[in-house]
């Protein structure tokens, strides 16, 4: 052994070592097509190798021709090889001189086969040895072929293509890439190429030693393409990092992943049941086989969309219901992209689906509580309405739609309020907006009008609605037709107020005499006085301050008789009933006025307790009035009968805890039968000899009425007393 | 006494109707007292002062006729004119039986109310001057011996002497003197006199 057999032999070996390697990961990855060309320059270069040791051991001229002609094959994969490396593996050169330099390493090779013995010699002479590295080799003597030059221009032509290529990847920023391959393939093509022509030339007589060079280009490529695997080995473990990570958020948000190859018809799909840790696991199953698991009605939309994205724009989105093994049944919503080769085909579709059931079932609970609520609604026989926020209005019930005739579009928003009677329209508005903003619930009565163009009374009650965390949404509310009520209500109220009229006019006349009375008092003072006056200023020394005097009396006593037919006729009068704020304590001192000469004439003795101060209530004055003249009455009446000395009547005043004011009227009188405490309430029930019994029971509708009571008690001495309460008037009451 | 000159008493409630009943008496040159109540005039009233009661009937307290039946049961005969409001006939004729001088009603006119004042005063100083009078002859009376009673009463029934003289048992010329002895205590001029002053005293009456 010596080292020219040991390194050749070495570098054929290595070469095709890596051939081997970089053959094997072409045939499991076809689309490596780098490493099938580094694989045949590496191969080439063995080849090489090869044939220069046989020609260092040629024996004759003849042989060595030969060996070297061969050697042209192996060179021109090389040249081409390398050529198609640089465009695919640096995607840059110039195509055309590409082209060309396999073109001009074609032609050589063409002639190489045409001259005998080779492209290089036009005739080997003889053999040489020389000393190699301690070895006889062979060198060839002879005359050299010009056509050789052909050759040498496609080595020169490929050291311009690799620097043009070298020069466009350093631009492109790879500087190493560019350095390595580019700057290898240049040295050492140079160097083969330099070493082999001045040889060939016969200008140095040595061996032609040129696969040590391509050794070098195929180190230089070998260690780029190691780079690249190791790189790719990277980029593997990132990508399961990355995909670990995606399918953790994909799984955390239920998010499943799929892909159909559509050319296999395999469909892959990460199975949630078994992704909840650890990276994506996917079932495989064929598309038929989802389709199966589909809901029947579902199949086909489906089946629709798809092929609608394999044949469109390649987005895909669907809905279905898919049945799970178990037979329950989910609710998915899918979205994928459709992915084309080069002709256009789809290849694959990969996608992401979500369970929606919750939100699904979500929806259609929600859209079934609208439906029922829109069916009650439109069913209920009261007007419903709706609010938001905005005090707009966002919903009519079909009645409501209904009684008035419109269209909900002509309803919405403030429409409805066309058809509110113009005399309501700034009171409700009032009452809406301030409970509105106060998000208080509210009523109010207005008037609407319907469909045949009449206004009906409408009673109108809203509530406000908060979501479960208190937000406030808006308002509801319903309305009723009260137009039949309150007519009703009217007619009642008018025949209690005639009947309140009559019971007064009744009473007043039962009273006509103390009236009288009452009257006379006035008028014989102004008589008296003015007679007087007169007989004055018929004498002679009349005293005129005396007479100035008597007018002012006059006066004053007129004033009083005035007054006195003020309050008759107000009590006489027959008016509608009219609420107000009155001062308890005031009417009673103006009844006591009207009936003082009624209590003398049954020598009855008042005894009048009024609390100061108290609250205003709200009621009708002369029925107010009238009720408490007919208890003062009454109690006279019950007193008649008992001795003159015990005649007491007690009116008293107080306001109740209760929010009520409370007046009393207690006599001395015989009582009444516990039994009767009651029934004296009743019409027509009377212990009188003359009398209707209208008079307690009218007074009770009276002030029910007015949103107050009354009772009677007997006093644990003697006598009845008789209570009345009466609301306290408030600001909002109308 | 007689010369004490009669005071009109006003009794009623109403301030303003005491006011105006005063001014219109004193504008007729009447002496008027008012009262505000029924009990008020009571703790007041002298009887011995001439006049009379304009009185109001329906008081607090003490009524107008309640104030009459306490008068009268006090033994006062003032004359009371009533006033009242309205013309209650079942009280009217309660008070008139019971010796009211009147009953007017208000709003009452000047002259009628006057003329009722008047009436009622002449009538009070008439009964007044009759019961002094009576007094008077009763003094007289006094002073008869029981026989001389006897005498007179049998006299003045009209009797001649002789018959007076038989009833008795006694003899005519001791009647003759007992009935002289009468005249003279009797201070009467003739038989006509004694039968008068006898009658006014209220002698024979059964």
């Amino acid at each position: 052994m010596n080292w020219v057999t040991i390194v050749w032999s070495m570098t054929a070996s290595a070469c095709l070592t890596l051939a081997l390697m970089h053959g094997f990961i072409w045939f499991r990855q076809r689309e490596a097509w780098a490493s099938l060309l580094f694989a045949l320059v590496a191969v080439a270069t063995a080849a090489i190798a090869g044939f220069e040791l046989a020609m260092m051991r040629a024996a004759t001229p003849a042989s060595f021709g030969s060996i070297l002609k061969w050697m042209h094959v192996p060179a021109w994969v090389v040249v081409v090889a390398l050529v198609g490396f640089v465009r695919l593996y640096l995607r840059a050169g110039r195509p055309w001189l590409a082209w060309t330099i396999c073109g001009v390493r074609t032609l050589s090779l063409l002639l190489d086969f045409l001259f005998a013995p080779n492209l290089n010699y036009r005739e080997i002479t003889g053999l040489r040895h020389i000393h190699f590295l301690g070895e006889s080799v062979a060198v060839a003597e002879g005359v050299s072929n010009h056509w050789m030059l052909v050759g040498q221009a496609s080595f020169l032509l490929l050291l311009i293509f690799v620097a043009d290529a070298m020069v466009t990847v350093w631009r492109r920023g790879d500087r190493r890439r560019a350095l390595v391959v580019g700057g290898s393939v240049v040295f050492f093509v140079t160097v083969a190429t330099g070493e082999a022509t001045l040889v060939l030339w016969e200008v140095v007589r040595w061996p032609v030693i040129g696969s040590l060079p391509f050794l070098g280009i195929v180190a230089a490529m070998v260690y780029e393409l190691s780079r690249d695997a190791l790189r790719a080995t990277q980029l593997a473990r990132e990508l399961q990092a990355s995909e670990a990570r995606m399918s953790l958020a994909a799984n955390a948000s239920g998010l499943r992943l799929w892909e159909w190859d559509i050319i296999r018809d395999e469909l892959w799909a990460t199975d949630r049941t078994r992704t909840h840790s650890g990276p994506a696991q996917f079932e495989r199953r064929g598309f038929n086989q989802f389709l199966q698991s589909l809901h029947p009605d579902d199949r086909e939309p489906i089946s629709h969309a798809l092929a609608k994205s394999m044949n469109g724009d390649g987005e895909f989105e669907g809905e279905y219901r898919l049945r799970l093994p178990n037979g329950a049944v989910r609710w998915m919503v899918s979205r994928g992209r459709a992915e084309f080769n080069g002709d256009g085909k789809p290849v694959r579709i990969r996608g992401v689906s979500l369970d929606i059931t919750g939100r699904r079932e979500a929806e259609v609970a929600l859209r079934e509580s609208e439906a029922r609520f829109r069916t009650m609604a439109d069913t209920a026989p009261v007007l419903i309405w709706m609010a938001g926020t905005d005090k707009l209005c966002t919903f009519f019930n079909k009645t409501w739609l209904d009684f008035t005739g419109r269209s909900l579009e002509q309803e919405l928003g403030n429409g409805w309020a066309e058809g509110v009677c113009r005399k309501d329209f700034d009171p409700c508005l009032e009452t809406y907006t301030s409970a509105f903003d106060a998000r208080r619930r509210f009523t109010m009565e207005y008037r609407l009008l319907r469909h045949d163009g009449e206004y009906r009374w409408i009673l109108d009650t809203g509530v406000p609605r908060f979501a479960t965390d208190g937000t406030f949404l808006g308002y509801i509310g319903s309305c009723v037709d009260i137009s039949d009520r309150k007519q009703s209500e009217l007619e009642i109220a008018q025949q209690r107020n005639e009947l309140a009229h009559l019971s007064r006019v009744t009473m007043l006349g039962e009273l006509s005499g103390s009236l009288a009375h009452e009257l006379n008092q006035p008028l014989t003072a102004i008589l008296s006085n003015a007679q007087a006056a007169q007989r004055f200023l018929a004498h002679d020394d009349a005293d005129l301050n005396e007479v100035r005097e008597i007018l002012k009396d006059i006066v004053a006593e007129d004033k009083r008789g005035g007054e006195i037919i003020r309050r008759l006729r107000l009590l006489l009068k027959k008016g509608e009933a009219q609420q107000q704020p009155l001062d308890v304590n005031e009417i009673v001192q103006e009844v006591l006025k009207l009936v003082r000469s009624d209590l003398v004439n049954h020598g009855v003795a008042t005894q009048v307790e009024l609390a100061p101060g108290l609250p205003a209530v709200s009621a009708d004055r002369v029925q107010v009035q009238q009720v408490l003249l007919n208890l003062v009455m009454n109690a006279c009446d019950a007193m008649s009968g008992s001795p003159a000395t015990d005649h007491i009547l007690i009116v008293r005043s107080r306001a109740d805890n209760g929010g009520d004011v409370h007046i009393s009227i207690a006599d001395h009188g015989t009582g009444i039968a516990p039994d009767n405490l009651e029934k004296v309430f009743e019409p027509f029930f009377t212990t009188k000899a003359q009398g209707m019994g209208l008079g307690l029971s009218v007074c009770r509708t009276i002030i029910t009425a007015h949103g107050g009571k009354l009772w009677a008690t007997n006093n644990p001495d003697r006598g009845a007393t008789f209570h009345v309460t009466l609301p306290i008037a408030t600001e909002t009451h109308s | 006494m007689s010369n004490i000159r009669p005071t009109v008493f006003v009794v009623d409630d109403d301030p303003a109707v005491l006011k105006g009943l005063s001014r219109l008496l004193r504008s007729a040159g009447l002496t008027t007292e008012t009262f505000p109540s029924s009990q008020d005039f009571l703790n007041h009233y002298l009887p011995n002062t001439p006049g009379c009661l304009v009185l109001d009937v329906a008081m607090p307290g003490l009524n107008g006729l309640e104030l009459q039946k306490a008068l009268g049961a006090k033994g006062s005969a003032v004359p009371i004119i009533f006033l009242t409001g309205h013309g209650d006939i079942p009280m009217s004729v309660q008070a008139m039986k019971r010796g009211a001088a009147d009953f007017l009603t208000k709003p009452v006119n000047d002259n009628e109310l006057l003329n009722a004042i008047r009436t009622a005063i002449e009538k009070d100083r008439v009964a007044r001057h009759a019961r002094t009078e009576v007094a008077e002859i009763q003094q007289r009376l006094a002073t008869l011996t029981p026989r001389e009673h006897e005498v007179l009463e049998h006299v003045i029934s009209g009797q001649l002497n002789k018959q007076v003289a038989a009833d008795l048992g006694i003899v005519e010329k001791t009647i003759k003197v007992h009935r002289a002895r009468v005249m003279e205590k009797m201070q009467a001029q003739s038989l006509v006199d004694l039968v008068r002053l006898a009658e006014k005293a209220g002698v024979g009456k059964m």
